[in-house]
Parts: structure tokens; C-alpha cells; sequence
């Protein structure tokens, strides 16, 4: 019952997105139609840019969780140093993802930080020699961004599963007289993989979403699934405004793809257990 | 009106994005709002599509309004008179009607639509490209010399994606279209045929001289300025040509930049203030209009360090004291003389021009880079 509360506001504008995909209700409605659905999965456009956003979603996602999993095993002791070094790991979880992109544009772009330091040590002599790292087709900058805004997050969810469960399962296996290195690889790894598992998935849909990061520092082409919606919600043309019904709809199905892949994962592993 | 109008608020949606623009409204207008008609002015963002879309929803959940001034031009007026969602017909009502420039082709039609009273003109801007007159010390003045330019200086050039790249574009169809009469007089679809693939024609000779060889391009005219203050860029430009003046005084672009105009004619537009079919408090916007329309407000608004709109009053028609005033203001280093912007001035054409070469730039410009 709470859950269905929960999702009430996210299955009414599901409901509304898929109304006015079809042209009943929302800018641009002009009676029941799906030859609108029809053309706009058929532009490549749409495709190039939701493929771009699951590569950044994927990379950074990645980066985050390689750098989470790293950190929780390394610093999970109790002594002060590790202590500090996991409260440092979560200071970037605070700050707002616009201010981070901005910054990644500051440090990043051609005329910025990084570039002008380069300029100093007669690395580059001018924007155009350094590499583009924003705004470029690979999505380097944004990536790193995300990673290390997403990173945080992973940190605090791995830390609190090796905290509270790895323990005494690891425990028992030292007294086994297993090696460091097989109660890494046959305790603690399949531990932190599955309590991450969630969070994970969660991190990888939100970056494949998100829009102000993505704003600050993607390219125009291919152009990423979020900007492409807003860009067809403000389009000049009222007609083509209903067509970001249909890109929410396309991007609530990946979301819903990547909980059921999870969904999936999880009942195979739950099955060995028994 | 005045009377019913005291005491009340005023929500005007307008655009927020500029500082100089927002300074002018919360410092100078709204608290002159509060002490004569005891109006409380609040500004809230809303930018074209953005307004059009609110209202159909509004429209649509039978909700009230949010808004009683809205802040339009162009296509959004187009989009709302098509939808019905303007108030009106009443800004000819308005006492200070009597001074604007009704007979200008700038004002008297936006984007060759009528305003019909629908709304009310509030100041007018032309288009102008920005450069740097410490780096380039002899800028092109012509749409073919800029061409030569670019070729000449790969990764130096490009435009925005949003209005005023598209007024970038628009200024390219009229240029190599054969002038703006071959798009006068409503939306032709074979003139814009022509001139839109000799449009597009131009930017793919170009195009890989352009800055990331034209494979990206900033989302909006802000990133552009960045790019333009940074050096990674030499032009930037700007839908109000003496953005320049106040971008100087802010210390956002370098103080040796200077506003260049285009012999080919650079497009001049009005902006106008509308109000919602659902406004709540219509009294209280038609005060706070008309008051924008007063030659004190223009005159404040026309100041170099203030915002440097164009006034849409007619000199002729003003009192000689506050003719004299307008003509008496501060000339800016940065700005333009007034008789080269009438001369090289052109006016918008039908909505449906930049609706279409929007469109088509996405796909066939845009999309093409990989």
C-alpha cells in the first residue's frame, strides 16, 4: 500500500505522458492520434541520443561504483585514518550536481583551469590545443562529473554493507583458515556486489536522466534523451511539443528495463541461498 | 482601473536570465509600483514556449491562473492568439498608448503579426554580432566577408542554438536569399525553400571552420558570451545590439568589445507585454503595462547603464521636454549611432521562417556532425 502511495505521483504523469503521446491532452494535442508515436521512434535523432545517455550513464555509473568498492575495502577498519579518509569520500555527496558540472566546466573546458595551467607549463598555447573534454561526442567531461558525484553516494551504501554485514561471515572464513585474498574474492566481494546491486541500478537510471549536468556539459549531437525532451517541450513549433510525451515514456521504459534486469539478478542468487 | 488596481500583486512572467534586465524591474519599476498605485510587483521566470505550454495546461486542469503579465513576441504571441490564451483586445486603452510608435514596421507588427491590441509593445532591440576590437582590430562587415573570415580563422566562429542563433540564421536567409522582400508578406514555402539551402549551403562550406568544427555548438547565447570572454571564440553576438554596453560594465566581456552590425541588414525586433486569458488580477497588469510604457520608465530603461532597450515611444509625439531627454542621452563608446541601425535595419518576418529553419537546422546541420 506504501509503495503504491509512493509511486501515485509517478504513475499520474506516467498516465498523462502516455494521454498526451496520443494526442488528447497537453501542448500540441490535436485529437487521438499515433502517427506522432510512430514518427518520433522512427527519427534516429531519438536512438543516437538515448544511446548516448545509457554510454554516459553506463561509464560513469561504472567509474563510480570500480571507485566505491575500492575505498569501502580499503578504508573499512575502525582506526582514525580510515575513518577520515571515508568521511572525506562523502563530502561531495552535499553538493548540488549543477555546482559540480559547473565546476567540471571551469576545471574541463578549453579555456579553463586545466587548459590554462597547461598554457603555463607551455603544454598548450591557446583553447584549440587543448583536448575537448566538454561538449565533446565522447562525453569524457560529464562522465567524469557524474562518476564523481555519483561516487560518493555508492561509497556511503558499500561502507554501511561491509559495516554491518561482512563481519562475522568474514570472520568465520579467516578461522577456516582461508587466505586475505580468498575471503576478498569468496566473501566480501559477492557481499558488497549484491548489497550494491540496488543502488547501483538506482545511480545508473538517475545519470541516464538527469538533465542539469548533462546540460552544463554534453554536446549538441548526439544530443542526450533529457535535453532532446525539454528541447521538444519548448519547441517553436506547438505541434512538435507533444513529442517529448513520447521521449519520457521512452525513458520510463529504460528505467523500468534496468529494474527488471535487477529484478532478475536478484531472484537467481536468492535461488542458490535456498 | 487604477483605483480597482491598489493594494493588489502583479505576477509577471518574463525572462530572468539577464542581471542588468532583473535590476531594472526589482529596483526601479516595482518599487515605484508600490509607492504610487500601491501595486506589489513581483517577476517570476517564464520564457516563451515555457508561458505557452504552462497555459494550455492551466487551460486544460481548468486551474487558475498564475500569471498576469506575461512578457512575449514573435511565435509565442503566434502559439497564444492561435490558442486563444490572450486577454484582449487592450493595450490601446492604456493612456500612454498615445506616445508609441504605432507606424514603425518594427513595432507596428510582430513578426508581421498584428498585435491587434492583444499586446502591448515595451521596447525593441536589433540583432548584432560582438567582437573584440583588441583582437580583431578590422572586423568583416558583410555576410560574405565573414564568410572569409571564418575560412580564414578555423575554430574562431559559431552560434548558439536558441533565439539568437536562429536570428543568426535568419540574418544568413535574408542575405543570401535575395533580401528580406522575398519573405515579406507571410510564410512562402518556395522562397524559404531557396533561400534555406542556400542557408545551409553557406554553413556546410563553412562549417568545418567553425568553432569545434562545427560538430557542437553552445546550448544558448549565455555559453556563447562565455566562449566569446574566454577566447576560445572572437565573435559572439546578441539580439539587443547594445547588449555590449551593459555585458562591458558588468566586467563579463572584455571592455575593448564592440557591437558590428552587418551591411546585409541585421533583423530588428519589439518585445510586448500580454496578459493571460486567466489572469487574476487584469487591472493590476494593465497599470504595471502602462506604466512601462511611460516615458519616465522607457528613458530609465534606454540608460546605457541600465539595460539599453530600445524605446518603443515615438520622439515626435512625446512632450518637447522628454523628447529632448531621450535624445540627450549619454552616447555609450560601446553603442551604436541610431542612424546606422534605422538604416541597416530589417524587420521580422512570419513565425513560420523560424519555425522551419529551427527544424531543419537540427536535422540537417546539427544531426550531420558524426
Amino acid at each position: 500500500m506504501a509503495a503504491f502511495l509512493v509511486s501515485l505521483p509517478v504513475l499520474a504523469g506516467l498516465g498523462y505522458s502516455l494521454v498526451a503521446s496520443l494526442g488528447l491532452a497537453g501542448p500540441g494535442a490535436a485529437g487521438f492520434q499515433t502517427a506522432r508515436v510512430v514518427r518520433v521512434l522512427g527519427e534516429r535523432a531519438i536512438w543516437a541520443g538515448l544511446a548516448w545517455s545509457l554510454w554516459v550513464a553506463g561509464a560513469a555509473t561504472l567509474l563510480a561504483t570500480i571507485g566505491a568498492v575500492v575505498v569501502a575495502v580499503r578504508f573499512r577498519s575502525r582506526n582514525r585514518g580510515d575513518r577520515i579518509a571515508r568521511l572525506l569520500a562523502i563530502i561531495p555527496l552535499p553538493i548540488p550536481h549543477l555546482v559540480a558540472a559547473v565546476v567540471g566546466l571551469q576545471l574541463l573546458g578549453q579555456s579553463g583551469f586545466l587548459s590554462r595551467l597547461g598554457a603555463a607549463v607551455g603544454l598548450f598555447h591557446g583553447p584549440p590545443e587543448m583536448p575537448a573534454l566538454v561538449y565533446d561526442p565522447g562525453g569524457v567531461g560529464l562522465i567524469l562529473t557524474l562518476a564523481w558525484k555519483e561516487f560518493p553516494f555508492l561509497a556511503l551504501v558499500a561502507f554501511s554493507v561491509l559495516a554491518t554485514r561482512g563481519e562475522a561471515l568474514e570472520e568465520v572464513a579467516r578461522s577456516l583458515g582461508a587466505s586475505p585474498r580468498a575471503v576478498l574474492q569468496r566473501v566480501t566481494w559477492p557481499l558488497l556486489w549484491r548489497g550494491l546491486l540496488p543502488s547501483v541500478v538506482a545511480v545508473f537510471v538517475f545519470v541516464a536522466g538527469t538533465y542539469e549536468a548533462t546540460a552544463v556539459l554534453a554536446p549538441s549531437n548526439p544530443l542526450a534523451l533529457p535535453l532532446l525532451t525539454l528541447e521538444r517541450y519548448t519547441d517553436a513549433a506547438l505541434a512538435r511539443r507533444g513529442d517529448a510525451f513520447v521521449l519520457v515514456l521512452v525513458g520510463m521504459t529504460v528505467s523500468l528495463l534496468a529494474v527488471m534486469a535487477h529484478e532478475w539478478t536478484r531472484s537467481r542468487w536468492e535461488r542458490l541461498q535456498t | 482601473m487604477v483605483q480597482r488596481a491598489r493594494g493588489t500583486a502583479v505576477i509577471w512572467r518574463m525572462w530572468r536570465g539577464d542581471p542588468s534586465i532583473n535590476a531594472y524591474v526589482d529596483g526601479w519599476v516595482a518599487p515605484r509600483l508600490k509607492a504610487r498605485y500601491g501595486i506589489t510587483l513581483t517577476a517570476v521566470e517564464g520564457q516563451g514556449a515555457e508561458i505557452v505550454n504552462q497555459l494550455i495546461v492551466e487551460r486544460e486542469a481548468g486551474a487558475g491562473g498564475s500569471a498576469d503579465l506575461v512578457w512575449i513576441n514573435g511565435e509565442t504571441f503566434g502559439n497564444l492568439r492561435k490558442e486563444q490564451l490572450l486577454d484582449g483586445p487592450w493595450a490601446g486603452a492604456l493612456p500612454n498608448d498615445r506616445y508609441v510608435d504605432g507606424g514603425s514596421a518594427i513595432i507596428g507588427r510582430d513578426f508581421e503579426q498584428d498585435p491587434a491590441g492583444f499586446e502591448s509593445p515595451w521596447g525593441k532591440v536589433q540583432f548584432a554580432l560582438i567582437y573584440d576590437s583588441a583582437r580583431t582590430p578590422h572586423p568583416p562587415t558583410s555576410v560574405a566577408e565573414l564568410g572569409d573570415w571564418i575560412l580564414a580563422h578555423p575554430g574562431r566562429f559559431t552560434h548558439d542554438q536558441q533565439f539568437t542563433g536562429m536570428a543568426f540564421l535568419k540574418v544568413l536567409l535574408y542575405a543570401l536569399g535575395g533580401g528580406i522582400d522575398r519573405f515579406r508578406g507571410g510564410f512562402d514555402s518556395v522562397a524559404y525553400a531557396e533561400g534555406s539551402s542556400r542557408v545551409f549551403a553557406w554553413l556546410e562550406k563553412h562549417r568545418d571552420s567553425f568553432w569545434r568544427h562545427g560538430a557542437t555548438y553552445p546550448a544558448g547565447v549565455a555559453d556563447l558570451h562565455r566562449l566569446f570572454a574566454n577566447r576560445e571564440v572572437d565573435f559572439s553576438m546578441s539580439a539587443n545590439q547594445n547588449e555590449v554596453v551593459t555585458k562591458v560594465r558588468q566586467g563579463i566581456v572584455p571592455t575593448t568589445s564592440r557591437p558590428l552590425l552587418l551591411v546585409d541588414g541585421t533583423i530588428a525586433n519589439a518585445h510586448y507585454l500580454g496578459i493571460p486569458m486567466n489572469a487574476p488580477n487584469t487591472a493590476g497588469a494593465m497599470v504595471v503595462a502602462d506604466f512601462l510604457l511611460s516615458p519616465e520608465a522607457q528613458l530609465e530603461k534606454q540608460r546605457p547603464d541600465v539595460w539599453a532597450d530600445g524605446t518603443v515611444l515615438a520622439l515626435h509625439r512625446l512632450p518637447a521636454e522628454w523628447a529632448a531627454r531621450f535624445s540627450a542621452l549619454a552616447r555609450d563608446p560601446h553603442a551604436l549611432p541610431a542612424d546606422s541601425l534605422a538604416k541597416y535595419a530589417r524587420p521580422e518576418v512570419s513565425p513560420r521562417y523560424h519555425e522551419r529553419l529551427q527544424a531543419d537546422w537540427r536535422t540537417r546541420i546539427r544531426q550531420q556532425s558524426l
